[in-house]
């Protein structure tokens, strides 16, 4: 039963390379190959979710039993992560047929698969490779959106993303040619004698930095505002709401698991501070809605860095609430940028326009900003109290930003909020202003219906929360269920 | 033993000396074809950290095991490293090449910061707004003064 968890990775792989040939044949046939995958994905892991089968659970990949062989590590995070890659593969599904249709759907099949792999693989390299397939899924995905803008982005974050791997390879053979593993639980055994020193910071750092660009981490974001203004609407979504988040995870991994020197650390909150700072303020200053929004996710990032620089249980409760409440809002936000992309002054009275999506923004809003009874509230008073709790004063500052970064929020976003529900500008009739498309204001309601079903249930989701965040922050566990069947001191 | 130990020494200097090179490249090349290549040469540098983490002087090949006694082997696992990493790399510069080529028929130029601004303008002009900030008109006091005359090749003024 537990062995068909690979299904969702390896069938969307097998669909990337069979959906060429098919579509060659038969487009109607073909087109139905994708989403199918995704939905059977779907029904595996909430199956997986619900059967209650006892979590967490390692598989060894290929007959060998880990540490020599390579295994995929599943506990109701990595599981809660693999099951929205999935969902929201489906959702983000680029429906649209034309020429490019096949390779626009392989390419979304192959970012799904890989992404699942980035949240269950237990490996450090086997993760640099899915952090590999992701980017190249990425890069097309943009390109394909066929402007000029788009393909000088896409070159850019290219570059980038490509110093990134690098210093991640550079992590990797340093934590290599110090401890001989890359298995994450014989890493963990290992490290408080061999990593837990100047070099061990090193390698973490230099991972830090390279996972960090698709995490939109400080000084390596650059790409966000450019790729997000010229993709299409929903590989925006898809990158900002999921793909950013799963970079964090492997930093999670990383830190519950092998690194605990203060000093990285402290390097985080810094980095997540100046993130905040730059974040926020680049988008109050924004002029258009989709580098808002993006400027936007890289202080939402910050934030998160910010909590997980928190090293305890309760700041992995922090990161998990930010994450996913942040996974909901941004993904929503950027399906209502699909028609509403353009310049904010364009925006003028678009409420008449579109009622419904006017409601839908103003309700993330409030959420983003921390509105109660809305999840956005509990997920950043967790943050709060999480922070005010801590005594080093880098925290208080870190706190500070934090609250500074609110009432900017609250700033940017209630500007927009004014204009939409505004007069419209005398010269333009009401049929002009832009709205978004029935599809993508479809699955931003579907995102906002999420929301609210999140703020009536808030009690067995915090719970929930809380018992996974328990369950990822539990070190011994991973090393006890990962090495159980090898004796587990090799 | 001490020569052994100073090769050992030139190759990881050789590795870091690859690595800086081709993030120094990246950073200070001017045309994008020469990001990519310099990217070539960190990856180079990568993966050579990588095959050196896990050598060992006085071992033999893992695939020689016909031999009477057996030996101490290298590690064979991060050299199957390199290998998926090299492979990706190439992957992804043949992606990256082929990207240069649709923006050199776009855009009709690979210079860095030309490149840079059509993509502003184009985002901007997409989006419907006015551009605040270019590197044509850039903000502070203008006229600029002028570049020493020494420097001006150096900065590219009369590109």
């Amino acid at each position: 039963m537990s062995d068909l968890i690979v299904l969702p990775l390896v069938l969307p792989l097998f669909g990337a390379f069979l959906l060429p040939i098919v579509m060659r044949t038969s487009i109607s046939i073909g087109a139905w190959i994708g989403p199918a995958i995704l939905a059977y994905g779907c029904w595996i892991l909430g199956d997986q979710w619900m059967s209650g089968t006892a979590l967490p659970f390692s598989l060894a990949i290929g007959g060998f039993a880990p540490p020599m062989g390579i295994n995929l590590y599943i506990d109701s995070l990595a599981l809660l992560f693999a099951f929205a890659v999935q969902l929201l593969g489906l959702l983000f599904w680029p429906f649209k047929i034309d020429q490019e249709t096949a390779r626009r759907q392989a390419l979304m099949l192959l970012l799904v698969a890989a992404s699942t792999g980035l949240a269950l693989s237990g490996d450090l390299f086997n993760l640099y490779v899915f952090y590999e397939l992701v980017a190249v899924a990425t890069f097309g995905l943009i390109a394909a959106s066929g402007s000029s803008a788009a393909y000088a982005s896409t070159i850019r974050y290219l570059i980038l993303s490509g110093i990134g791997s690098v210093l991640t390879l550079l992590g990797i053979a340093l934590i290599y040619s110090q401890t001989g593993t890359l298995n994450l639980a014989h890493l963990a055994q290992l490290a408080p004698e061999q990593l837990n020193n100047k070099l061990g910071l090193t390698a973490f750092l230099t991972i830090l930095i390279g996972v960090g660009v698709k995490a939109e981490l400080f000084p390596v974001n650059t790409w966000a505002p450019e790729v997000y203004a010229t993709a299409a609407s929903r590989v925006s979504a898809f990158l900002a709401g999921l793909v950013s988040k799963l970079a964090l995870l492997i930093i999670l991994r990383l830190l519950v698991l092998i690194f605990h020197q203060p000093e990285a650390v402290q390097v985080m909150l810094v980095l997540g501070i100046l993130g905040v700072i730059t974040g926020e303020l680049a988008a109050w200053r924004a002029k258009d809605v989709r580098r808002m929004l993006a400027f936007s996710s890289i202080g939402q990032l910050g934030m998160i860095f910010i909590a997980l620089a928190i090293p305890e249980q309760g700041g992995l409760l922090a990161v998990l609430a930010l994450t996913f409440h942040h996974l909901l809002i941004k993904s929503g936000l950027f399906m209502l940028a699909d028609g509403w992309g353009g310049a904010i002054e364009k925006l003028r009275g678009a409420a008449k326009r579109s009622p419904l999506a006017a409601a839908i923004f103003v309700l993330f809003s409030l959420s983003l900003i921390g509105m109660p009874p809305l999840p956005g509230f509990w997920a950043k008073f967790t943050l709060i109290t999480q922070l005010a709790a801590q005594t080093s004063p880098l925290y208080l500052i870190g706190l500070t930003v934090f609250l500074l970064a609110t009432v900017i929020e609250a700033a940017y976003l209630f500007r927009l909020a004014a204009l939409l529900y505004g007069p419209a500008a005398e010269d333009t009739p009401i049929d002009t202003i832009p709205k978004p498309a029935g599809l993508s204001l479809a699955t931003a309601s579907l995102f906002g219906i999420g929301l609210l079903a999140a703020a009536l249930f808030i009690a067995p989701v915090g719970d929930l929360l809380n018992h996974v965040a328990g369950q990822a922050a539990n070190a011994d566990l991973y090393i006890n269920t990962v090495l159980a069947g090898t004796g587990g001191s090799q | 033993m001490m020569p052994v130990l100073s090769l050992e020494l030139i190759l990881y200097t050789t590795a870091l000396g690859l690595i800086s090179i081709g993030l120094a490249g990246v950073v200070l090349s001017r045309h994008l074809f020469r990001m990519v290549l310099a990217l070539v040469i960190a990856e180079a540098g990568a993966n050579l950290m990588l095959v050196l983490a896990g050598y060992r002087w006085d071992a033999v090949a893992p695939i020689l095991t016909t031999l009477g006694e057996h030996p101490p082997m290298v590690d064979p696992v991060p050299q199957a490293m390199v290998l998926t990493a090299i492979v990706i790399g190439v992957g992804i510069q043949a992606l990256a090449v082929s990207i240069l080529i649709r923006i050199r028929q776009r855009y009709g130029t690979l210079d860095r910061s030309q490149v840079a601004e059509r993509m502003d303008a184009e985002i901007a002009d997409s989006a419907g707004i006015p551009r605040d900030v270019s590197q044509e008109s850039p903000l502070g006091e203008r006229p600029l003064p002028s570049l020493p005359d020494s420097t001006v090749e150096i900065r590219g003024g009369h590109s």
